[in-house]
């Protein structure tokens, strides 16, 4: 009988990046470099444990503008290109390291191997599509996968309850689409959290979502057990809370694991470091410099200038990232009996969500120490024992009662990162959208009663109208996913950070202008016209509004699926 | 852009306008036209700049589209831009945290031509404005505006709030022409209630306990401090308060006790006044920043020492830095690093 469990809750996620008016571009890297050094290798690895018996229990958010990423065709050639593109470098770097750089063939050889795997990984276990791989972890048990919002939309900021209703729902469909079955839990975006959003969750059957770790704490009544055992709101969607010491030791960049001196530097890169007319070939055809994913350097002390930096020895890092595994085990064990004796002898539950694109990107040897931590959790121990939060919750355990308190996982602990001086522009017409989508959605449903009467289901399953009434379904259905992808927390997000502000301003301008074109062309061109008779007029699109509105669905893809009435109040 | 005339004006009455009735604003109409940062050229050698590749340019578009038609179409795509305003009736409050809110409005009418068809020569002396209002205690904030804008007001955790746009004068009711939504401030702090039921009830004690096992040393501190005798802390809280303020009386109207132990915690353990802007109410804040001669961390820490025997070395911040890579998740900070709820001074 194990004195505690661990949750491990892994949340990945991108902003949907898709832009085929492009051969190449920048910012779709952010999919290729994860696919390779955060997908790929944690699938690899829990298979491996999986296969090996080691059976690890791990939720893990897949959101959907990512598994709407990973199953498109046009991404995952792109991504086969890239991919090879890199293998082909790093095959050139093992030629050239043995000759003219040893201190550099360990890493040379690793990226090889590593690069080789996901190759075949890619192409022939997989067939490139990693929601194949998410699902088979899925039914092998070994995942729990939760869904997030639509758009990863931050629910507290969103102004209408149908808006925010359908970031659920939508969401919830689109998991539906993707793994074959409905979702125990939900990952809320940025684990915001307001009082009332649960009545959403439940209308949708989720079970349970997670939150910061003040939302339990500051909760009323207080918690009895903390933040160790999870609350159930009165409607009966439990809530799993974020333990602080988890998060600080991986986590944080003074005292984390990630830190130490022999694990992968991550801003060193040979398409920085290497001549370009080595590199140059493996660029983008305009030859601009960009990080490529062989890194040759290690950490080496914190304050250590990049021109400094010594070799990166992959050997030493994966030791240190097994005795990081073990410190992590002895830690939960002691934390366990801490808790325990706390909390009068019930097993309190360690809840630890981390982005997933921390382990394997931005700290290099994460999915080792994964590797590593459930192997030894497995295998040497038997006091910690690994437990997602549909376990908690079959268990059975009676649960508190509580309201939490509104919060988030941002800085401050709230909604500051998302609502600031530099991003508070974006809201208005942001809200100006949600409330012509719930018009549009109603009017809709009014001036087509039968169409209405079906229900949600899907539009492929609707009495053929006239082609005009198919055009509207397109437009409002199209009109949807611009207002999701507007409302993506991603981009406020990077305005306030500093990072990519450009083009992060720029996606959400040009969601907000083709909701705005799409709009008008409903309005003005279109739809609705009442004769003088009383009877609907059909007008059609000019040529110009039909091009532009192929256009706009050809770049704006996100869920095919959508079905417009979810906005309907 | 926004004046305060006055504030706390008690008992105003609102009047409500039909806004139908209402001519339209001349100038109210604007597009707002945002500075956007430019990426750089994205190329660098210098290894020292290396962070700075998110900065990269993006390509230039490479699709072609052979026709007239297809290159208007596409020059549209290209050139994302904001919609202007439409002329609505916008009142949006949101909250960023326990002491801040956001709000933002727009006006599709002339409140005045409405005003002056309806009191006509009644109607001189009033001032377009917008009202902030606790809906608990009704105490309110009034500053004067222009028909469209944004403000950040100061607030109080765990309370109610509605912001209202009206047309206002000292002696006059408020003529309120649009409300906003109403929004709750989330709590900063545990809540003082222990559930009813057995199964869950806990003491304060042992509650902080809980909290002190969880990382959040602050909160157990406060919770043990404050105990079963609410109002005695309280009363000592408030000395406290005094003490640090040279002994000079203040209005202890609308200032919770945690809000002083936070600040008096966050000056002891080395922050600035205006780094308790916003994580504050506003009552608190008023006052230390009018007494700010007398405020520093060396007389805060004196303060708490005297009044709840606090050992100095109990007040020290420990800091987590930020997350690796570019999320920005929260660390809560320990200002008590040496603090135990069951061996400090304070609980014997």
């Amino acid at each position: 009988m194990p004195i505690g469990y661990f949750s491990l809750i892994l949340h990945a996620h991108l902003p949907f990046v898709r832009h085929p008016e492009y051969p190449e571009f920048l910012e779709e890297d952010w999919l290729y470099e994860a696919i390779t050094e955060v997908y790929l290798p944690l699938i690899f690895i829990f298979q491996h444990l999986h296969e090996v018996g080691a059976s690890p229990r791990i939720a893990m958010n897949v959101s959907p503008p990512l598994c709407e990423m990973l199953a498109d065709p046009l991404l995952q050639e792109r991504y086969t290109k890239h991919l090879e593109n890199l293998l082909e470098l790093a095959q050139k770097e093992q030629l050239r390291t043995r000759k003219e750089a040893k201190q550099f063939t360990e890493a040379a050889k690793m990226y090889v191997e590593n690069l080789s795997m996901s190759l075949h990984l890619w192409n022939d276990r997989y067939g490139r599509n990693l929601v194949n791989a998410f699902r088979e972890l899925q039914d092998e048990g070994v995942l729990e996968i939760i869904t997030c919002c639509a758009t990863h939309g931050f629910l507290p900021l969103i102004s209408t309850e149908e808006s925010r209703r359908a970031q659920v729902q939508v969401a919830v469909t689109n998991y539906k689409k993707h793994f074959g079955r409905q979702p125990r839990g939900i990952w809320l975006p940025e684990c915001a959290y307001e009082p009332g959003v649960e009545h959403l969750l439940k209308a949708a059957g989720i079970e349970y979502f997670i939150v910061d770790t003040h939302a339990i704490l500051y909760g009323d009544p207080r918690p009895r057990f903390g933040v160790h055992a999870p609350v159930s709101c009165d409607n009966g969607v439990a809530v799993f809370a974020r333990d602080v010491e988890t998060s600080r030791q991986v986590w944080s960049d003074v005292v984390g694991y990630p830190g130490h001196p022999l694990y992968r530097e991550f801003y060193r890169d040979i398409g920085w470091d290497a001549p370009i007319e080595f590199v140059g070939p493996h660029l983008h055809a305009d030859g601009t410099r960009r990080h490529l994913g062989l890194k040759y350097h290690r950490i080496t002390g914190k304050g250590v200038p990049l021109h400094a930096k010594l070799p990166y020895r992959p050997k030493l890092a994966r030791a240190k990232a097994a005795e990081n595994a073990g410190h992590f085990i002895q830690e939960r064990i002691a934390q366990a009996h801490k808790l325990r004796k706390t909390f009068e002898g019930r097993p309190p539950l360690v809840v630890a969500p981390y982005d997933a694109e921390l382990y394997g990107h931005w700290w290099f040897e994460g999915p080792q120490f994964l590797d590593f931590f459930f192997r030894q959790l497995h295998f040497d121990q038997d006091e910690i024992a690994p437990a997602t939060p549909g376990d908690f919750l079959d268990s059975g355990l009676p649960i508190q009662v509580q309201q939490p308190a509104g919060s988030s996982w941002g800085e401050n602990g709230y909604y500051m990162v998302w609502l600031n001086d530099k991003n508070a522009w974006m809201y208005p017409y942001q809200h100006d959208a949600e409330r012509k989508m719930t018009e549009i959605a109603n009017r809709f449903a009014d001036q087509n009663p039968r169409f209405k009467a079906q229900g949600s289901g899907s539009t492929s399953n609707l009495e053929a109208g006239t082609l005009d009434f198919e055009l509207q379904v397109r437009i409002t259905n199209q009109l949807a996913r611009e207002l999701l992808l507007a409302q993506s927390s991603d981009w406020a997000f990077q305005i306030h950070k500093g990072t990519t502000v450009e083009y992060a301003a720029r996606r959400f301008r040009s969601h907000i202008h083709r909701f705005d074109l799409l709009h008008e062309m409903l309005n003005k061109s279109y739809a609705f016209k009442l004769s003088e008779s009383g009877t609907t007029e059909a007008v059609t699109l000019t040529p110009g509004e039909l091009t532009l509105l192929k256009e706009i669905e050809s770049r704006d893809t996100i869920f095919p699926e959508i079905d417009q009435r979810v906005y309907g109040s | 852009m926004a004046k305060k005339p006055r504030k706390d004006s008690s008992e105003i009455r609102v009047i409500e306008f039909v806004l139908d009735e209402l001519e339209p604003v001349s100038s109210a109409e604007t597009s707002r036209s945002r500075k956007v940062e430019q990426r750089g050229a994205g190329f660098q050698d210098d290894l020292e700049s290396v962070s700075s590749v998110d900065a990269a340019a993006a390509p230039e578009p490479a699709v072609e589209i052979g026709n007239e038609m297809g290159s208007a179409v596409l020059r549209q795509l290209e050139l994302p831009k904001l919609p202007l305003f439409e002329k609505q009736d916008r009142a949006r409050l949101q909250v960023q945290s326990p002491n801040r809110v956001y709000f933002y409005w727009s006006l599709k009418t002339n409140p005045f031509q409405a005003l002056s068809r309806t009191l006509s020569a009644g109607s001189a002396g009033y001032t377009l404005a917008l009202r902030l209002l606790d809906t608990q205690t009704e105490r309110e904030e009034i500053l004067a505006v222009e028909p469209e804008g944004s403000y950040w007001f100061n607030t109080d955790a765990g309370r109610t709030y509605r912001a209202e746009i009206g047309l206002y004068s000292p002696s006059r009711p408020f003529v309120r022409i649009l409300f906003s939504n109403t929004v709750t401030t989330p709590r900063k702090s545990p809540s003082s209630r222990a559930a009813s039921q057995s199964e869950w009830r806990i003491t304060s004690h042992k509650f902080a306990e809980v909290l002190d096992v969880t990382g959040f040393e602050q909160d157990a501190f406060d919770v043990v401090l404050a105990g079963d005798d609410t109002e005695r802390v309280d009363e000592l809280t408030y000395a406290a308060l005094t003490q640090l303020l040279d002994e000079r009386e203040y209005a202890r109207a609308n200032i919770a006790p945690e809000d002083i132990r936070l600040a008096m915690v966050a000056l002891a353990s080395g922050r600035t006044l205006e780094e308790l802007r916003w994580k504050i109410g506003p009552a608190l804040f008023t006052i230390l920043q009018a007494h700010a001669e007398h405020v520093d961390s060396e007389k805060a820490a004196a303060a708490l020492s005297e009044v709840f025997d606090i050992d100095q070395s109990e007040l020290e911040e420990e800091d987590y830095g930020p997350a690796v890579g570019t999320s920005l998740v929260n660390f809560p900070r320990k200002y008590y690093r040496g603090y135990s709820p069951l061996s400090s001074h304070i609980t014997r």
